[in-house]
């Protein structure tokens, strides 16, 4: 029974986390939609850019002048005709938009017929997004549920880009028109558009994302989809920002604008804070706190419950309206404050605790009047405290450091002090045991109290006092070298291969000779058996085919020096060939001659036989 | 033991000197020096080191293809296999062996760097 409640706290607390995913990101600022304003109400030259200017500064709610424009018989008929199968989609899209915006009477079925049948020969997104807006503007009556299930289809075919952008590939314009166009059929129709809550927010993010727009037309597109998403009757996705008024980056008291996406206030909203904590603690300090709606800007009173100097993180949700969409937000507040340096107190102590210690307590911002000097055989101590100055409370900023800076040489050294379990911050300097930080350089250092946090508005440097160290074993003080980091380094050589050792020419030399005695050897065997050239016949083809065959083996040792394989081939086939047909003949030559001689010796041993 | 051994050496090179024509003695001529030539060569990588690698590779491999061509060649111009190759003369023998050679000798100018 436990195990089904904790069970179902889980998955409420995932359902929750779940639907505060997902916040817009992008969206149009005051400035960006006086921006996209300027840009729709350039002078226009032709009906395309006027179209363009009218429609989009009417969308944004700016005003236009009056421009009548007279229609005649031929004009309605010219339009009337140009709904059909065989106009193109703009074209029926136009004609349309002119018969509704003229107050022309139109026949809806037949556009409906007409959009179904373009849908499936012109299958791209623009296409589609025009037929939605077409639609919007017919009558109720007709059947526009094969096209509103478009829709659901194009919605389908958006790219989801990192979980965060969700757009059509052809681009802003085509994702700006389509919401444009999905939105207003949906208010035509009255039925809620088939886009998950997730999904607008991300065609949001991807709309608004661009603040400067290349053309007339994409800012057309960007100015419609803006009043849609502002004024439709289904999904109004809400911006939460942090209204920044003081110059530190602090909240003294949390401001909210809470607005829709061109930045117009949801003054009907109520703003709650659900639940607060401190980052740190994890402690809860507020829970389901209400703003106040102040000329436009909801106020939440938080400082009054003093809370400590952190970062606190707060879940903030706006009611009000069924439409409001990423109506829950996460906002990530800091609350600042003064530090101040009490109790400062300095003292030299000595090693052997032998004698007393004299504690100077210096008070900020001043200095302390003597200098203190300490050798090896003492230690320097400090001891302090840091509160905050509004509630008491003592801190630990997260960077509280000594520095001790010599005035002569312009060497530095920074310690840490670290408090203790009481809060109390101590620093105790070794002479002998840190003389190694300090080069072993005596002389006069000046010591620094550094404080610094994110929290704190007030970070100190404080010179506190004059410490004189001395070291043993002092080398002579040389200048302070600074680091070498940034000198060129000594240069490296880079190391060839070194190639195999060879051996000695001579021995190469020797075993070529020895190589090429086999070859003599050869000669001598041949001699000896009689191998003789006595039946060579001078025959053409015989001196070509010896000739060819020398050339190509001429070939082999030029291609081992100077040729490539390509090279190679190329003169091998040329001499190969010629080679091949003069040899061909010689032996065809010496078969006849063979097989004459083989049939006449065949020929006499058959007669001797007889 | 050494005495047989001797026996059947010298035997073996009177019937050879005998029976083998001297077409087959030339190309058997031929054969030791290609051999002499490749044994010389490897007796020169052991003795020297393979340095250049590639050298002495196609050098070697150049011996033994060789030995191996000379050898289908006497195979196939031997009279007493001409039952076997009864399709092949001694001519078109001869043609297969310098084309073969062509070939090798390609591959091994390639390769010797």
């Amino acid at each position: 029974c436990v195990f089904a409640g904790l069970f179902g706290l889980f998955l409420l607390s995932l359902a929750l986390s779940g639907a505060q995913a997902l916040t817009p990101s992008h969206y149009l600022s005051l400035s960006d939609v006086a921006r996209l304003q300027n840009l729709l109400s350039q002078q226009f030259t032709d009906l395309e850019s006027a179209y363009y200017s009218v429609v989009g500064l009417t969308k944004l709610g700016a005003t236009v002048p009056d421009h009548e424009i007279p229609v005649s018989n031929e004009t309605r008929d010219l339009l009337l005709a140009a709904v059909s199968e065989d106009s193109t989609m703009t074209q029926i899209h136009r004609a349309v938009s002119a018969l509704s915006s003229l107050g022309l009477p139109l026949a809806s079925q037949e556009v409906v017929g007409s959009l179904t049948a373009r849908i499936n020969k012109e299958d791209n997104v623009m296409a589609i997004t025009m037929a939605l807006q077409t639609a919007s503007q017919l009558s109720q009556q007709a059947e526009l549920g094969g096209i509103l299930e478009e829709i659901e289809d194009l919605t389908a075919r958006l790219d989801d880009l990192g979980g965060l952008y969700l757009q059509f590939e052809e681009g802003l314009e085509a994702t700006a028109m389509f919401v444009t166009a999905a939105y207003s059929l949906s208010d035509h129709v009255d039925m809620e558009p088939p886009i998950k809550e997730d999904q607008v927010i991300q065609l949001v993010n991807s709309i608004f994302s661009k603040k400067s727009w290349d053309s007339l037309s994409e800012a057309f597109s960007v100015a419609s989809a803006a009043a849609a998403l502002s004024g439709n009757r289904f999904h109004v996705p809400v911006v939460v920002t942090a209204q920044v008024t003081s110059p530190s980056l602090s909240l003294s008291d949390s401001q909210l604008l809470v607005t829709d996406v061109i930045s117009q206030p949801l003054d009907s909203a109520n703003v709650v804070v659900e639940s607060a904590y401190a980052v740190a603690s994890k402690t809860a300090i507020l829970n389901q706190a209400p703003f106040t709606i102040n000329d436009g800007i909801f106020e939440l009173n938080f400082m009054s419950s003093q809370p400590a100097s952190g970062y606190y993180q707060f879940t903030i949700a706006v009611t009000g309206d069924s439409r409001l969409v990423a109506n829950h937000v996460e906002l990530k507040v800091k609350v600042s404050t003064e530090v101040a340096v009490t109790n400062m107190d300095l003292s030299v102590v000595d090693k052997d605790q032998s004698i007393g210690t004299k504690t100077t307590r210096v008070d900020y911002p001043s200095k302390a009047k003597s200098s203190f000097t300490a050798d090896s055989h003492q230690n320097f101590a400090m001891s302090f405290q840091l509160v905050d100055v509004n509630t008491g409370v003592e801190l630990t900023p997260h960077q509280t450091f000594v520095r001790l800076h010599n005035q002569k040489t312009g060497q530095e050294v920074v310690f840490v002090a670290e408090p203790d379990s009481k809060n109390l911050y101590k620093f105790e300097l070794d002479t002998a045991e840190r003389k190694s930080e300090f080069d072993s350089i005596s002389g006069t250092y000046s010591l620094y109290l550094i404080v610094g946090d994110a929290t704190l508005e007030n970070p100190i440097l404080w010179n506190v006092a004059d410490v004189i160290l001395k070291f043993v074993d002092e080398e002579a003080p040389a200048t302070v070298q600074p680091k070498t980091l940034y000198v060129p380094k000594p240069e490296i050589q880079h190391l060839f291969r070194e190639p195999e050792k060879k051996p000695p020419t001579v021995v190469s030399n020797t075993f070529t000779a020895l190589i090429l005695s086999p070859f003599l050897l050869l000669l001598i065997l041949w001699f000896k058996l009689g191998a003789n050239i006595s039946s060579f016949s001078f025959s053409p083809s015989t001196i070509l085919f010896h000739l060819g065959h020398a050339a190509m083996l001429g070939l082999m040792y030029v291609y081992w020096t100077h040729l490539n394989m390509f090279q190679t081939l190329k003169y091998l086939a040329i001499i190969g060939g010629v080679t091949f047909l003069a040899g061909n003949r010689m032996l065809a030559q010496k078969a006849v001659k063979r097989i004459a001689a083989e049939q006449s010796s065949r020929l006499a041993k058959y007669r001797s036989l007889r | 033991m050494s005495n047989s051994v001797i026996s059947v050496i010298s035997r073996f090179l009177d019937e050879y000197g005998t029976t083998t024509p001297n077409k087959l003695k030339v190309v058997d001529a031929y054969l030791l020096y290609i051999l002499l030539t490749g044994a010389l060569q490897f007796l020169y990588c052991l003795l020297v080191g393979t340095f250049p690698f590639n050298s002495f590779l196609s050098g070697f491999i150049s011996c033994v293809g060789s030995f191996i061509l000379a050898v289908c060649l006497r195979i196939q111009i031997n009279p007493q296999n001409k039952g076997d190759f009864l399709s092949i003369s001694p001519e078109r023998a001869f043609a297969d062996f310098l084309f073969a050679h062509t070939v090798l000798h390609l591959v091994v100018m390639n390769f010797i760097g």
